[in-house]
């Protein structure tokens, strides 16, 4: 017999029984991208509940589902603007596809919810595809103008079909009536579902095809790319993301008015969404959803438990405006870029340290 | 015949200001490179120092509104020249959104100066000119209106005058053309750039004044419908000349109020509401079949 | 209606897709031994982990204690030396820079060289110490276990050896079993597709043909710009597996006759046919500009055209788009046929880049690599396609001359290994009349003369035109 070879084995053994699998398997665990996600949703479906038992402020119920609402529509936005270099002004116009969907088809024909909710993706669908192809035509700043003007008619087709729209019956989801308060948890799942789509859409040849179309459509023509095919994608995923936030937005709010100047079809619903995802990092879903947070909901869940802030509320448009004019000049990458740099600077921290304790490598 | 000239009539303001708000836009475009959606938010501003200057210190309308137009001036100087003239680098799209984070900027500061309350405003003139036609009926036409409408061609033709005559018009020309060019060839960019958002806020409070004179209640959103009608007259119209757009200012409001009428002369008053959107879509129809605008002039790129 | 619908789907685009889903089923024909292989490979190593396990007791009572205490101690020592090298270095390193600082001031600096000695004295002391520390547990370890008893250890090792036998031939019955039923299955596919395949073959009315030796060829090619004649009937035939150079002096239009080829431009008049990578001839003015890699050409830009945020392979991986066949669902659920696809496809990628010899880059982003690296991704990238012919537009612009005597190779090395044909337009003569088997020059839009290099060196209205003009620079 083989001393030798036992010998190997043993201190095999003993190496094998020292145990980090645990530590190993669950960093693998939380570095999955989808487990984030699903995560997020656990820990803010979490943070309604005690809201809901006002065990934290009462007021983040709303605050949290609208932010959220809003944030479907900005992921949407994401993946337009970061991935397929293409940009609209359209989401405004958009959301509203969704709240009128939900309006006429479940609170006037009295279906269910879920028929309204196609009824918005389907509706959503045709509009992307009007917008795909009016984007081959024109580019740039006039196709921004174009999704402009687009969003405009919508309001104005709002504004004549029926101005002011309530919704008074509670939408139900499987049997399930969802009450305002319960809005939240439907708004969470929603996002989760749409972020794990999207973060799939981004690694996937998919998203490879609008980064290639984003840097170079002549290049990404060479490659097999077709132009007309990615862009009615692009605009089609981001209506339908709008429309989804409409009808998710018409639940938590369950009301709204067209021809107000700040409602939710205007041209300022439009800017904000933009200036979230510039603000999160335009290539970043997560960035995204954060952007969104600043922009929404940051004002409830943070700024008004400073008192100075609380009493002179416009002091917050005024700082994310700065914000947006500073991101955009010094930081293109939003926040998500800042996130990574830290990363970074820690990595190198790290590396210092081992320096300082065991001096530099002179080689 | 009366209500047509009403029509006609009721237009009148509309069409001055989106004509000047769309000169504002198309000058900072040409010499820029972006669409300014501060402009009305800007415009706003000055109209709200124009109403405090009549409220707070008692000074007539002919002397409050330079006072408006030269704040609206300051400021939009001012931002061209800390955050436009450090942003050469920022690219197309950056630049318009950075005009997106100056609309928040705008809208914060406004209450933080002037109070939360909506002020009132007064006209140049009261009254009315009325005719009474052939048929009996009568049109009237507000002095207001008449008065703004003097304004608006005055100022207009004097800009298109000395963009025409003037050697300030001249680099305006040269830098829209080319700036890196234009810089080369010794026109200071900087100050033509400056002077252009300088004569676009000016402009802007020129518009907003003239809303508030008819009886528009001012607030920080109040010119956005106008900016939009103004973005959409730029395409239009074609930003690459300065009169293409501002025709197709004039021809966007005009458009929307003659669609109410031949609705209601047709007897389907109730597709009034409808006017807005039917004036859109033809308006984008319009714009898709010929992506250069009416009047604009085809560049051919090189692949 | 029958025509409407031909019209919607027409038969080419049929018979491309029933091409595609032909050669993926043959790849995962040919991938089925490799991938039962690897299931194997793994089914037997997780078997091993468990079985070391197993056998570690049986094992540690089995050895010789003294070889078993040795091995720990060197373990130990190893990184005892490795810390203490390290502390070492640093205490010597301050003491360089003090003794060079004393130095410098002109002060006496013999105490701190001393200094010096004595800390590396007490640091081997100190490691002494610690051999002799482990000497001593290495003795109590002898103590308490010094008898070795071998049987069970012999039994197990040998159970278990029996067992790892059964589990590798029970493996590779069933693996066996399921590879020939999985092969039946998709040979059948493969029959049918190329049932249907002729059966859309014959439908197909048009048909085109081109001697047996040429590739492309381009027949009185126009195209004009307005008044502007920039290519102005250009006729050339490219033969397969040659290097085929287009030079001309600036604004001569070679660029324009590439995006003919490539359908950037609708050419104005003029022929062009193309033996595509299915052996058929195809008239490429029938095909979108995005189509024609499905045809087999790949092209590189001029100026570098790939994608900076994302990663090399991803980037070759961009060419291979229209090779799936997983739809935007697939993608956005995150299917396993999407897996599998991308998995078949990174190899193949990772193929292209170890024969480029870029493998070490693959996981790189794009942006920040050299000039002469990108260049080569862009080749491998055109590679990835399955192109017939490459159209490569200025290759060695932006290079250094070591870089284009690299370069000169590697062209040389994909037309051997890929058999691919190659179309260049290139301004450095050097790598023309080096590499080119045929040459054709153009002026204005227009035709000069064609032929081997040497002929076109000889050419007197190529000298005037071009060659003379360079030596007037």
């Amino acid at each position: 017999m083989d001393k030798r070879l036992a010998k190997n084995y043993a201190l095999l053994g003993k190496q094998t029984t020292d145990g980090d699998g645990l530590t190993a398997c669950l960093r693998s665990f939380f570095k999955n991208s989808t487990m984030q996600i699903i995560l997020f949703a656990i820990i803010m479906s979490v943070v309604g509940a005690l809201s809901q038992e006002k065990i934290l402020p009462y007021s983040w119920l709303s605050a949290f589902a609208s932010t959220f609402s809003y944030a479907i529509a900005a992921v949407g936005f994401c993946l337009l603007m970061g991935y397929s270099g293409l940009a609209s002004l359209g989401t405004g116009g958009f959301i509203g596809i969704g709240t009128y969907s939900v309006h006429y088809i479940m609170s006037e024909a009295g279906l269910p919810f879920g028929i309204a909710l196609i009824t918005a993706i389907a509706v959503a669908v045709l509009i992307g595809v009007i917008v795909g192809f009016i984007s081959l035509r024109i580019e740039g700043i006039y196709l921004v103008i174009l999704t402009l003007g687009l969003s405009e008619i919508l309001r104005n087709l709002y504004m004549v079909l029926e101005d002011r729209i309530t919704i008074s019956t509670n939408p139900n989801l499987f049997g399930i009536e969802i009450t305002r308060q319960m809005s939240l948890y439907v708004v969470v799942v929603v996002l989760a579902v749409i972020m794990i789509i999207t973060g799939n859409i981004i690694n996937s040849p998919t998203g490879r095809a609008m980064l290639a179309m984003k840097n170079s459509t002549a290049a990404a023509q060479a490659m097999g790319i077709s132009l007309m095919k990615y862009r009615l994608m692009a605009f089609i995923i981001c209506t339908v993301y709008a429309s989804i936030s409409g009808t998710m937005l018409i639940i938590v709010v369950r009301g709204a008015m067209a021809s107000q100047g700040t409602g939710f079809y205007a041209l300022i619903t439009s800017l904000n969404i933009l200036a979230a995802v510039i603000i999160g990092g335009y290539k970043s879903i997560w960035g995204a959803v954060f952007g969104s947070f600043i922009m929404y909901g940051m004002q409830t869940v943070v700024l008004n438990n400073i008192k100075f802030l609380a009493e002179n509320p416009v002091i917050i448009t005024f700082v994310s405006g700065i914000l947006v004019i500073i991101v955009v000049m010094f930081y293109p990458g939003g926040l998500a870029q800042l996130v990574l740099e830290l990363r970074g600077k820690a990595r190198k921290l790290r590396i210092k340290m081992k320096e300082a304790r065991y001096g530099k490598d002179l080689g | 015949m009366a209500y047509f000239l009403n029509t006609l009539f009721g237009s009148i303001v509309p069409m001055c200001i989106t004509a000047l708000v769309t000169m504002a836009i198309t000058l900072i475009f040409k010499t820029s490179y972006t669409t300014n959606f501060a402009q009305g938010v800007i415009s706003a501003f000055g109209a709200y120092v124009v109403a405090s200057s009549l409220n707070k210190l008692g000074l007539s309308i002919w002397i409050s509104l330079p006072i408006g137009m030269f704040a609206a001036m300051l400021i939009a100087v001012a931002v061209d020249v800390l955050i436009f003239r450090n942003g050469r680098y920022v690219n197309a799209l950056g630049k318009q959104i950075i005009t997106m984070g100056l609309i928040s900027l705008v809208v914060g500061v406004i209450p933080l100066i002037f109070g939360l309350s909506d002020p009132a405003f007064k006209s140049f003139v009261n009254g009315n000119i009325t005719f009474t036609l052939s048929d009996g009926s009568v049109a009237s036409v507000t002095k207001n209106s008449l008065v703004c409408l003097a304004l608006a061609v005055v100022v207009i033709a004097a800009i298109f005058i000395l963009l025409r005559f003037s050697k300030w018009g001249l680099s305006v020309r040269a830098t829209a053309s080319n700036e890196y060019v234009a810089g080369m060839m010794g026109i200071n960019t900087h100050v033509v750039t400056a002077v252009s958002w300088g004569l676009a806020g000016a402009l802007g409070a020129l518009a907003a004044t003239i809303n508030a004179s008819s009886g528009n209640i001012i607030s920080g959103y109040f010119m956005t419908n106008y900016q939009v009608y103004a973005f959409l007259a730029g395409i239009l119209g074609g930003f690459s000349t300065f009169y293409g757009p501002v025709i197709a200012a004039l021809m966007i409001p005009l458009a929307n109020n003659l669609v109410q009428y031949i609705v209601n002369v047709l007897g389907v008053p109730e597709l009034t509401g409808w006017s807005m959107v039917i004036v859109y879509a033809v308006a984008l129809v319009i714009i898709f079949f010929k992506p250069q605008g009416i009047f604009g002039k085809k560049i051919a790129r090189k692949v | 209606m029958a025509r409407i619908l031909d019209n919607l789907n027409p038969v080419s685009e049929r018979i491309l897709k029933l091409r595609q889903s032909y050669d993926w089923t043959q790849a995962e024909l040919e991938a089925l031994p490799l991938h039962y292989a690897e299931k194997k490979k793994k089914a037997l190593n997780s078997f091993l982990l468990k079985a070391n396990k197993k056998l570690s007791n049986s094992a540690f009572k089995a050895c010789d204690k003294e070889e078993y205490a040795d091995s720990i101690m060197t373990e130990k020592l190893q990184k005892y030396d490795v810390k203490q090298y390290l502390q070492h270095r640093k205490a010597n390193h301050l003491a360089a820079v003090e003794i060079f600082l004393a130095i410098k001031k002109g002060e006496d600096w013999s105490a701190d060289l001393l200094e010096v000695r004595k800390a590396n004295d007490d640091l081997l002391k100190e490691r002494e110490a610690y051999v002799k520390k482990l000497e001593a547990e290495r003795e109590a370890f002898l103590r308490k276990n010094s008898i070795s008893d071998s049987s069970e250890y012999k039994a197990l090792s040998a159970e278990l050896e029996k067992k790892y036998n059964e589990l590798s031939s029970a493996l590779d019955e069933k693996h066996a079993a399921e590879i020939s039923a999985k092969e039946l299955k998709l040979n059948k596919k493969l029959d049918s597709i190329s049932k249907n395949l002729q059966l859309l073959e014959a439908k197909q009315t048009e048909k085109h043909t081109l001697p047996d030796d040429i590739l492309l060829s381009v027949k009185g090619l126009k195209m004009y710009f307005g008044g502007l004649k920039a290519v102005d009937d250009l006729t050339f035939d490219v033969k397969k597996g040659e290097i085929f150079g287009l030079i001309g002096p600036n604004g001569a239009g070679k660029t324009t006759v590439f995006n003919c080829i490539t359908r950037f431009y609708d050419a104005t008049g003029g022929e062009m046919y193309f033996e595509n990578k299915y052996g058929e001839v195809v008239d490429l003015r029938e095909y979108k500009v995005h189509d024609i890699i499905l045809q087999g050409i790949g092209r590189t830009f001029q100026n570098i055209e790939l994608v900076k945020e994302i990663s090399v392979l991803d980037n070759l991986l961009v060419a291979s788009t229209r090779a799936y066949r997983s739809g935007f669902i697939a993608h956005a659920l995150g299917l396993p046929l999407l897996k599998r696809e991308e998995k078949m496809l990174r190899e193949k990628a990772m193929k292209i880049l170890e024969f480029m010899g870029l493998e070490s880059y693959a996981g790189w982003l794009a942006f920040g690599l050299p000039y002469g690296i990108l260049k080569k991704v862009e080749i491998a990238r055109a590679l990835m396609a399955d192109a017939r012919l490459i159209i490569m537009d200025e290759p060695a612009a932006g290079l250094n001359d070591s870089e284009t005597a690299e370069l000169t190779e590697t062209i040389r090395r994909i037309r051997d290994e890929f058999g691919v044909t190659i179309l260049l337009v290139e301004h450095d003569m050097g790598l023309v009349m080096n590499v080119c088997d045929t040459v054709c020059a153009i002026s204005f839009g227009q035709m000069l003369a064609i032929g081997t290099t040497e002929e076109i060196q000889k050419n007197k209205a190529v000298q005037e035109a071009y060659l003379g003009m360079e030596d007037d620079e």
